[in-house]
């Protein structure tokens, strides 16, 4: 079961998306500081194509956004970012619940063996 | 994994609240007299720098305004001179109050990262449970 393609793409999921988390609050945390740029977490696509290979194990990449700065120096866009970061924390709990379903079956198989 | 971000946020709430206590400070002393032969009272500005990858935002050095500031005439004040002139601070007032907002926002908006972090890290914690 743990060898299994879901389980392994669950566990690349629950990574990228604590990954994204991570460059989120550093996003908000440098809004106002000159000179940065905000940091993209990428995943889903590579996630997809593995899993269609069936293997399902990704790293995800960082890349920095290419937008423009404002005065201050700063591209990050906080209104993206707050959004961004709504949507990471409900992906993550989803694949959280996901993830106790893989558990949850495995402990009835154990029961009923 | 996510509490990363909650020690990220955190560096950025104790910046953006060093950021205030120096707006503070400078809208307190917007009025504060020297005499001419003092300097005035210098506004203070944070310079601050992203850490190294994902590591937050710290304070690099404080900055100083100027230390000229602007002549007044005010003959009935006890620090003036014997042409009458005192020194006041070259603070704008509106330039303070702008910064006083975008400091309170962006504390706001990393309040609210430490908050979503927390849910992630609640979610993690139910896992196999």
């Amino acid at each position: 079961m743990f060898d299994s393609v879901t389980f392994r793409a669950l566990n690349s999921a629950l990574d990228g998306l604590a990954e994204r988390q991570r460059a989120v609050a550093n996003n908000i945390a440098n809004v106002n500081t000159p000179g940065y740029r905000a940091q993209r977490v990428q995943f889903e696509d590579a996630l997809a194509a593995s899993v269609g290979r069936g293997d399902g194990a990704v790293e995800a990449s960082t890349a920095l956004s290419l937008e423009p700065t404002r005065q201050d120096g700063s591209n990050v866009n906080l209104d993206t970012e707050t959004l961004s970061n709504i949507d990471t924390v409900l992906r993550y709990q989803f694949a959280t619940t996901a993830m106790n379903g893989q558990f949850t079956s495995i402990r009835t198989a154990m029961r009923t063996s | 994994m996510t509490f990363d971000a909650i020690g990220i946020a955190g560096s950025a709430l104790t910046v953006n609240r060093r950021w205030l206590d120096a707006i503070a400070d400078n809208i307190a002393n917007v009025n504060t007299v020297r005499r001419t032969d003092e300097a005035a009272f210098q506004a203070r500005y944070l310079e601050v720098q992203a850490g190294e990858g994902t590591s937050g935002v710290y304070v690099a050095s404080d900055v100083y305004g100027s230390a000229e500031g602007r002549l007044a005439y005010d003959p009935t004040n006890p620090l003036a001179d014997e042409d009458g002139m005192v020194r006041l601070p070259d603070i704008d007032l509106a330039e303070q109050m702008s910064a006083l907002i975008i400091a309170q926002r962006a504390y706001a908006a990393n309040a609210a990262v430490v908050d979503r972090a927390k849910t992630s890290y609640e979610a993690a914690l139910q896992i196999g449970r």
